[in-house]
């Protein structure tokens, strides 16, 4: 069970929330690409023409994004229940961040779907 | 953090004394002594100011630098000064620059205004600051002195491997850069935990984090991003002054090296730092340009968003500085879109300054001046980021003169141009003078003028293809009067920032006083007596709006006459008070420590050890070390009680307990950040280590051995049962029994993880062969270190339970220690957990070369 002051720290730390995500999307995202190139997972297909390093990149964006959502859908219903100012204010804009988090998730990682990922 | 006498007067005198008593009573108490008492300063106004004046100084000297380069790149073919001096000089300008001018200005002015904007009496931990300026200042004064000498780095401020390893840079030189610098940053660490303390434990009661200046936002923003952006720079310059010192090849391709790797870590920490040099900038700016539109800041949620989104992105662009590299295609496209990403939060402050300007009716004076000049320049340094943000067109323009161009917009635009500004806005009051503007006026547009003329011009160089950092150019290449246009420039901005100082020193002298608050502003750090007394504030105020909207006037007067909280003196305590991080409810009376020499003592003692360091007198290097432990662990003789007082009067009918009897006082919240900091140069490590095995070459190396499994898993085990036992006697001692029994056995499986690790490290097969067994080697070094530091902190436990400071109510000690025990149990598994899977993952067969 969580206390009202231990609450209220988490409160504070959501705040980093959604930008945190976008954080490890991104080292998770660099990581696993730098891994498949190192080990040709770029070359051949292995569903619908797709290869293996294109998939599970994509795997991982779809599991981030998912995440992505589900912050600012939860931090959307905490909003709702706050009932200080404090409390109003920084729900409020950790919902803010979480949305530009997400926005910013699609922005940077959209070449995914399509660009090249190895160098030649 | 206090000095505690044995039976200290817990209650406030009965009646409140006179505003001029009250006055003379705390300043008695906060005063420094003069003289050489002066170098006992623990005080924050003072050391702001001390920080200010340094940064100041180093400026001069970097300016002096720059005008160097001027002069050599006016012509071509010139002969003022050869190859080997020019880099010395451009190596010396930017690293005096980024290192010893912008991040110490800001840090000056973050300790100076810090405490008033959040109305309490000092920074979290004083003896810190003060610890935090003597490295900076001696830091400093090796990387100048070694200058002076002959002997300065000159491979550039970001010191490329291998230029800067020992083959092609022999001597002392790049180790100047590697020790001092990662000395200096001992400064901008013990800051960053400093200011996040501050900002979230010392505020006025009743400023809950939506009352908070939004300059109090920025600051904790801005520190969580030192905290976690210095961290790779020091596990570099550590790894590479390793490579020169003892041949660990980190960065060395032909023994499983890669200077990649050294490029990594440099930008990783380099990029956010220009935001950690903007994003203070950009506070002042929200702060002073509110009073002259005379309207409050427009969009106060939302730029504090921005500035979370700008900490964060700016973190996920450092490879823009590697585009040329060959980084795999689609992590380009990761970092290009980053890069301009950053743009829109930063964009989004740019239009809530014009909102707020809209919306106000603008008065005005001197410092709305150099905003506008910021307003401008900036801008235009933004928008040439974005454009070297593309790939296609960095790939044109790296290394050109066009991307000094970009930088000098952006740094100078958005961090000297904002702090000019601030500080025609706070002398007053520094200084409880006003200016009389006439010099101010001139010289605005000397360096606004003789900026664009040496910079703007260089966007045209750097696109005609003239390269960074070369001494000479040929006059066929047709840049001569790009040039000598920019040397001119550059000559008209320097006249300027010496009619700036000028004008500074004038207002200082000869400035008119004044009765309080000049601007009409309504934050706190006005509602003082200019130029501040040392307590800041004679009683804390009871914030209930946000600290923008206040009246500084009114309020200030009440507080003086004690009013507020802690409205007397008790025991000779230097009194504040700890709030709630969330809501800004009181929850501890905080008694900070007075004057003392021994930052000064250990700010010397870690510089002698820098310069056995720097000399490679490695065993004498021993002697100050243990110095610098002995000096640290005299901070804490005079701390705390050795009796339980409960609840203690803080006025307006408060009780509260003392900070050393409460569950979460600032030292442990300190303890929870310095580790946040280990652990991301622990974290560091680790990517290094596994950048190099998926991308060095050489891989894997002739010989692979696996460490040995029993002492691995005894390692594990009594890494463990140490913090086991550090846990076990915080628990016993607040059940009212003794510790030492559970403290002993935590120092000595400290002592069994230090031997056990060190039979480890030395079964590594030859570090010096291949980078596999230099990364292995570093981890178990790591985990040693930490697992001596934990044998260290039971012995201080052990002393502090002999001597009577431990108790039921008294157990801090303890507690953050545990802490320490804890983190080094993880950091040890992980270290070893590592040490094994590297051998392993190292034979795994590639594919692609």
């Amino acid at each position: 069970m969580i206390d009202a002051t231990s609450g209220r720290k988490i409160l504070l730390l959501s705040l980093a929330a959604g930008f945190g995500l976008w954080a490890v999307a991104f080292v998770a995202l660099y990581a696993m690409l730098s891994i498949g190139c190192a080990f040709g997972w770029d070359r051949g297909s292995l569903v619908l023409g797709l290869s293996l390093q294109r998939l599970q990149l994509l795997l991982l964006l779809g599991i981030f994004l998912a995440l992505h959502v589900a912050l600012v859908v939860g931090l959307s219903a905490r909003q709702q229940r706050s009932d200080t100012a404090t409390d109003r204010f920084l729900h409020s804009a950790a919902r803010l961040a979480a949305i530009a988090a997400l926005a910013a998730s699609m922005f940077t990682y959209c070449g995914t779907v399509l660009l090249t990922t190895c160098n030649p | 953090m206090t000095t505690a006498p044995h039976e200290p007067r817990v209650a406030p005198p009965d009646a409140p004394p006179s505003a001029l008593r009250l006055h003379r009573e705390l300043s008695a108490i906060w005063d420094t002594p003069p003289g050489w008492g002066r170098l006992s300063a623990v005080n924050h106004t003072i050391l702001g100011k001390r920080f200010i004046i340094a940064a100041f100084v180093f400026f001069v000297i970097g300016g002096l630098l720059a005008m160097l380069i001027r002069v050599q790149l006016a012509t071509s073919g010139s002969a003022f000064v050869g190859p080997e001096i020019y880099g010395q000089i451009f190596t010396m300008h930017g690293t005096v620059m980024m290192f010893l001018f912008a991040i110490p200005m800001f840090e000056g002015f973050a300790i100076y205004l810090l405490p008033k904007l959040l109305g309490t009496r000092d920074m979290a931990f004083p003896r810190l600051t003060a610890y935090g300026f003597w490295c900076y200042v001696l830091g400093g004064s090796i990387l100048v002195g070694a200058m002076l000498a002959g002997v300065a780095p000159a491979s550039g401020w970001f010191m490329y491997t291998p230029l800067s390893s020992s083959a092609y840079t022999p001597g002392i030189s790049a180790d100047v850069w590697l020790l001092g610098i990662t000395f200096v940053e001992i400064s901008a660490l013990a800051a960053a935990v400093e200011i996040i303390v501050t900002v979230l434990k010392l505020r006025a009661p009743g400023m809950s984090l939506d009352r908070m200046p939004i300059m109090a936002w920025y600051l904790l923003i801005v520190a969580f991003m030192m905290l976690f952006g210095f961290p790779p720079l020091i596990l570099g310059s550590i790894l590479l002054e390793l490579e020169r010192a003892a041949d660990l090849p980190f960065f060395d391709p032909t023994r499983g090296g890669d200077p990649l790797l050294w490029q990594h870590l440099f930008w990783l920490f380099a990029h956010p730092e220009v935001y950690i040099i903007f994003l203070p900038a950009a506070g002042a700016i929200s702060t002073i340009l509110p009073t002259f539109a005379r309207h409050e800041l427009v969009g106060y949620r939302i730029i504090v968003v921005a500035v979370i989104a700008v900490a964060f992105l700016s973190f996920g662009l450092w490879v823009h500085h590697m585009f040329t590299v060959g980084i795999p295609h689609l992590a380009l496209a990761f970092f290009s879109a980053a890069s301009g990403l950053v743009a829109i939060p930063t964009a989004v402050q740019i239009f809530a300054w014009i909102a707020t300007l809209a919306q106000g009716r603008l008065r005005w004076d001197v410092p709305m001046l150099y905003l506008a000049g910021f307003f401008v320049i900036f801008v235009i340094g933004g928008l040439t980021g974005v454009m070297v943000a593309m790939v296609p067109f960095n790939l044109q323009a790296h290394d050109t003169h066009f991307i000094v161009a970009h930088l000098h917009y952006v740094l100078i635009g958005g961090f000297v141009f904002p702090m000019m500004a601030a500080t025609y806005y706070w002398l007053p009051h520094f200084t409880g003078r006003l200016a009389d503007h006439r010099l101010s006026v001139p010289a605005f547009w000397l360096i606004f003028g003789g900026f664009n003329l040496t910079f703007f011009l260089m966007h045209l160089t750097g696109l005609l293809g003239m390269p960074r950092r070369v001494a000479t150019y040929a006059a066929e290449a047709g840049w001569d009067w790009l040039n000598l246009l920019s040397s001119v420039g550059g000559f008209v901005m320097t006249a300027g920032f010496a009619l700036f100082a000028a004008d500074v020193l004038m207002q200082i002298r000869f400035g008119k006083g004044f009765r309080r608050n000049p601007h009409q502003a309504r934050t706190l750090e006005w509602a003082m007596p200019t130029p501040p007394t040392p307590y800041a504030f004679a009683s804390l105020p009871d914030i209930t709006d946000r600290a923008d909207r206040l009246e500084p006037g009114g309020l200030g007067n009440r507080l003086a006459r004690g009013e507020g909280y802690l409205g007397f003196a008790r025991n000779r305590w230097l009194e504040t008070l700890g709030v709630d991080m969330v809501s800004g409810r009181p929850e501890q009376l905080i008694v900070l420590p007075g004057p003392t020499r021994l930052p000064l003592w250990s700010g010397l003692a870690t510089c002698a050890f820098v310069l056995c360091l720097l000399f490679k007198l490695y065993l004498l290097s021993l002697l100050p070390l243990i110095a610098v432990v002995w000096l640290f662990l005299g901070w804490t003789a005079a701390t705390a009680a050795k009796a339980d007082l409960g609840l203690l009067p803080v006025g307006r009918g408060r009780e509260l307990p003392p900070h050393w009897e409460a569950e979460r006082p600032p030292s442990w919240w300190a303890m929870i950040f310095t580790l946040a900091g280990d652990g991301t140069l622990f974290l560091s490590l680790v990517f290094g280590a596994l950048f190099l095995w998926l991308v060095a070459p050489g891989w894997p190396p002739g010989e692979v051995v696996l460490p040995a499994p029993v002492p691995v898993a005894g390692c594990v085990a009594v890494s463990v049962l140490a913090a086991i036992a550090g846990r076990k006697a915080v628990t016993v001692l607040r059940a009212g029994g003794s510790p030492a029994l559970w403290l002993g056995l935590g120092a000595l499986m400290h002592a069994a993880t230090v031997a056990l690790l060190a039979a480890l490290a030395a079964a590594v097969p030859g570090p010096t062969t291949h980078s596999l067994h230099a990364v292995t080697f570093t981890l178990l070094f790591y985990a040693g270190l930490h697992a001596g530091i934990g044998l260290v902190y039971a012995g201080y436990c052990l002393w502090r339970q002999g001597g009577g400071y431990l108790s039921r109510r008294r157990s801090l000690d303890l507690r953050i220690a545990a802490l320490w025990h804890d983190y080094t149990a993880v950091s040890t598994i992980v270290a070893l957990a590592l040490a094994v899977a590297l051998p392993l993952l190292a034979v795994v067969p590639e594919t692609r070369p």
